[in-house]
C-alpha cells in the first residue's frame, strides 16, 4: 500500500521539475506593503503557500520561524503567502507569533508558480525552497509532502544551501 | 521533490521515515488491535460474577479512554481503513482464542492481575469447569 502511494505520488509529481528557476512572484502583504521574490535574491528563501485556516499549514508555520530563527542571521529568509479568499495574514501572524513576512497571493499565481495545472488539486501547505542564485531546489508534491514539512529535514537541506552559497 | 545534487541528511530523513511509517501504518493497526482487545477483556471479566464493580468500572473506563485516545491521535484518511480494520481483525481473532480472562491473586504482590486462559490451554479450562459444577 506503501509502495502504491508512493508511485501514485511519484506519477503525481512527475511534471514538477527541480531545480529550476524560480519564476517572479509579488506577495501582497498587510498594510498595502509587498514582497516581491526577485529582492531576495542572494538569501536561501523558504516560500510557503498556505491556507490561514488550515491547522496542518499553521503547524508548518511555527517549525519555519524555529528556523527562520536560527539559521536568519546566515541568509536565510521565509516568505509566506495565503492562498484563501480574503485571507487575514495580518491577524495570522500576530496569533502564531511569527516574524516572518507572510502577504496574500492568487490562487492561481500560486498556481503558476509552482509549475501546477490550473485544474489539479493541491495539498497544503506547499513549500518552496530557493538557493541564494535564484534556483527552486526543492518544492513540495502537488498532493503536498510532509518531508518538507519536517524541520530536522529542512535544517539539513537550509545547511546545505546556505554552505553551497558560500563556495 | 528535492534537488538530487543537495545530497539531503540521511539521519533526518530515516528519523522522519521512521515516524511516518508510526504515524500512517503502525498506530492504525494499533488503535484498532487495542480497541477490540480491550473492551474483550473488560466485558468478560464484566460478565464474570463475584467481580468489584469498582474494577469493572476501572477496567472499561481505562480501555475506552485508550481507544478513543488512539482515535484522536490517529491520522484520519482512507488509507487508515484497512489498516484499522487489519488491527480490529488481529484482536478478534486473538479473543477467539481466549477461553476465559480470570484475575488471581500475585502471591508476593497481593493484588490481582488479569490472567488469560487460552483454549489451548486444557488443563486450566479443565480447573475451571469443575470449579464452575462445585459452585
Amino acid at each position: 500500500m506503501r509502495l502504491a502511494a508512493m508511485l501514485m505520488a511519484v506519477a503525481l509529481s512527475a511534471q514538477v521539475r527541480v531545480p529550476r528557476p524560480a519564476p517572479e512572484l509579488v506577495i501582497a502583504g498587510p498594510a498595502a506593503h509587498e514582497v516581491r521574490l526577485s529582492s531576495l535574491r542572494g538569501r536561501v528563501v523558504l516560500l510557503a503557500f498556505v491556507l490561514t485556516t488550515c491547522g496542518h499549514c499553521q503547524e508548518a508555520s511555527k517549525g519555519f520561524e524555529h528556523l527562520r530563527d536560527q539559521f536568519g542571521s546566515r541568509g536565510f529568509e521565509v516568505v509566506e503567502a495565503a492562498i484563501n479568499d480574503n485571507a487575514d495574514s495580518a491577524t495570522y501572524t500576530r496569533q502564531l507569533n511569527l516574524r516572518f513576512p507572510v502577504g496574500v497571493t492568487q490562487r492561481a499565481n500560486a498556481l503558476r508558480f509552482l509549475g501546477i495545472r490550473g485544474d489539479q488539486r493541491i495539498g497544503l501547505p506547499q513549500v518552496v525552497l530557493i538557493d541564494r542564485t535564484g534556483m527552486v531546489r526543492a518544492q513540495s508534491a502537488p498532493e503536498g509532502s510532509p518531508m518538507l514539512q519536517s524541520e530536522d529535514v529542512l535544517r539539513g537541506l537550509i545547511e546545505r544551501l546556505l554552505s553551497q552559497g558560500r563556495r | 521533490m528535492i534537488d538530487q545534487s543537495l545530497h539531503p541528511a540521511l539521519l533526518p530523513l530515516l528519523w522522519f521515515h521512521a515516524r511516518q511509517l508510526f504515524w500512517m501504518d503502525v498506530w492504525p493497526v494499533t488503535v484498532g488491535f487495542f480497541t477490540i482487545f480491550c473492551y474483550q477483556i473488560y466485558s468478560r471479566i464484566g460478565v464474570m460474577t463475584g467481580r468489584s464493580k469498582i474494577l469493572v468500572f476501572a477496567l472499561s473506563f481505562g480501555a475506552s479512554a485508550l481507544s478513543l485516545f488512539g482515535w484522536a491521535t490517529m491520522v484520519r484518511s482512507m488509507r487508515m481503513i484497512p489498516l484499522y480494520a487489519c488491527g480490529v481483525g488481529l484482536a478478534n481473532l486473538l479473543a477467539s482464542q481466549i477461553y476465559a480472562v480470570t484475575l488471581p491473586k500475585h502471591s508476593r504482590w497481593r493484588i490481582r492481575y488479569p490472567r488469560v486462559i487460552w483454549r489451548s490451554d486444557v488443563e486450566s479450562i479443565k480447573r475451571i469447569q469443575e470449579r464452575l459444577s462445585q459452585a
